[in-house]
């Protein structure tokens, strides 16, 4: 699957972090990094982590529509 | 006598399961001064700029003493009580509340590269959502509140903390009897309300007293949970003094616990008021997870917040709040404010782009809302799953008394049973 966070939205909540954090890192308190190809394995992960940002900074699978359509 | 505000209408008991459409007449005031000084803030807008705005103070310490005007008498007495404890970090600001939150953090949710204290904990979650539905087998009516929704988050609150779970009789009492004095609205200064404020003070005392005895004992004997581990590592930021580290962990017992419950409960209230949206989440279990985020926008377990204030004068939609007012921001109304979600009063388990208010936003956001999240998704997916046909027995239901945390003091549901 792939994800894209925007990072100008992103205001470091870590809520990501606490759900993912195997694909959501927060270096220090402020800059966060994450995989942009998780595992399919992780979906229910990460879109539990999608759900709990606060400023809507994650999203799955937009780039390519038809992957979402695929896998679900 | 004067005509009632709407925000002092939305605050009575009698409106206590429906303050919507006192929240809509407020919202046409933005930012709307009371009688007493206050200013309430009800649009998603300006509640967003204020959480933002570093001029808002949430330091408790600074009410009494800069409120403009006298608030109004009912309302003093609790007040004094809230600060008899030291501020914890709900009440009090930067650089405290920073070091105190980092500290926190890290004790609850494990250390920051490895995060994952709270999500590994959906297996007990699990384990006890099932053990509470099984329990229900062979029952034609059930308390959503007293049967569901409050056994889960006080376990694991309790396991969390290291707070024995046998003394939930008695901390049980002393919240619930606390929480049930507080009134900010026009009943403050009923006889009801005064005789139950001169109660709560004892309950206060109780749990304060009952929280430092804990922290003692643990300071002896190191043991399990987030409560030894603050008495003994404190971190760079050094050890919390005895008095912060009890009001925090009043904080967490508390607030850890009650939120949840509300939540839980008003979500199966409000997916029994909509069978439409109940039959989908049953096609389609995947949806709990933006389903909990649209039940805490439409009934958000803290309808507002009372510490804020003023540090210096603030304009704001063409309002100048002066230095040392007290701010309440309507959460509760945010959620539902047309100029931010498309047709508010919906119910609508897809809605996109929800950046809703129910665990509020910038510093003081929700400390708890990852565990909050994976209990009430996972309880009432459950509940949904399994439980048949399940029914309202009263419409509205009876609510507890308090404004803040408000939620149903039961719903009665009518069952036919409980599946596998």
């Amino acid at each position: 699957m792939r994800i894209v966070v925007d990072l100008n939205r992103c205001q470091g909540y870590a809520q990501c972090v606490y759900l993912a954090h195997e694909v959501f890192k927060l270096n220090g308190t402020e800059s966060l990094t994450y995989d942009p190809n998780p595992d399919d394995a992780r979906r229910l992960q990460v879109e539990r982590a999608a759900a709990a940002c606060p400023v809507r900074a994650i999203m799955i699978d937009r780039l390519d529509g038809a992957e979402r359509g695929a896998a679900s | 006598m004067p005509e009632e505000t709407p925000w002092q209408q939305a605050l009575r008991y009698a409106n206590r399961a429906d303050p919507y459409p006192f929240y809509a007449e407020l919202r046409k005031t933005p930012v709307a001064r009371q009688p007493d000084g206050t200013y309430v803030v009800s649009t998603y807008r300006e509640i967003v700029a204020l959480l933002h705005d570093p001029r808002v103070s949430s330091d408790v310490r600074r009410l009494p003493a800069r409120a403009p005007a006298p608030a109004e008498p009912g309302a003093e007495p609790i007040t004094e009580a809230v600060i008899e404890l030291e501020p914890n970090i709900i009440t009090c600001d930067p650089p405290e509340h920073d070091r105190d939150r980092r500290m926190m953090t890290r004790h609850f949710y494990g250390p920051t590269d490895a995060p994952h204290q709270i999500s590994d904990l959906e297996p007990d979650i699990r384990r006890i959502v099932a053990g509470l539905l099984d329990g229900m087998r062979g029952k034609t009516r059930i308390d959503v509140v007293d049967e569901f929704a409050y056994p889960l988050p006080v376990k694991l609150i309790c396991k969390i903390l290291g707070v024995p779970l046998e003394d939930e009789p008695r901390f049980h009492t002393w919240i619930e009897t606390a929480l049930d004095a507080l009134d900010l609205g026009p009943e403050a200064a009923s006889e009801e309300m005064r005789s139950r404020v001169a109660g709560a003070r004892g309950s206060v005392k109780e749990l304060e007293q009952f929280m430092a005895g804990l922290l003692r004992q643990y300071a002896e004997q190191p043991g399990p949970g987030m409560i030894s581990a603050m008495v003994h590592n404190g971190g760079p930021g050094g050890r919390m003094s005895e008095g912060v580290l009890a009001s925090n962990a009043v904080l967490l017992l508390f607030a850890g616990h009650e939120t949840t419950v509300n939540l839980i409960a008003h979500s199966v209230l409000t997916l029994l008021r909509h069978p439409e949206a109940l039959e989908k989440l049953r096609r389609r279990p995947d949806l709990i997870v933006p389903a909990v985020e649209e039940l805490l926008r439409f009934e958000s377990s803290v309808q507002f917040w009372h510490t804020r204030s003023a540090v210096e004068d603030i304009e704001i939609a063409g309002t100048t709040i002066p230095a040392g007012a007290p701010i309440f921001l309507v959460y509760g109304s945010g959620n539902r404010d047309p100029e931010r979600f498309t047709d508010p009063d919906r119910l609508d388990l897809e809605r996109p782009d929800n950046e809703h208010l129910g665990f509020s936003q910038g510093i003081h956001f929700c400390f708890g809302a990852p565990l909050a999240r994976l209990e009430v998704q996972v309880a009432v997916g459950e509940f949904v799953r399994r439980v048949e046909n399940p029914r309202l027995v009263v419409d509205p239901p009876p609510y507890r008394h308090n404004q803040i945390f408000r939620g149903p003091r039961h719903v009665l549901v009518d069952i036919d049973g409980i599946r596998d």
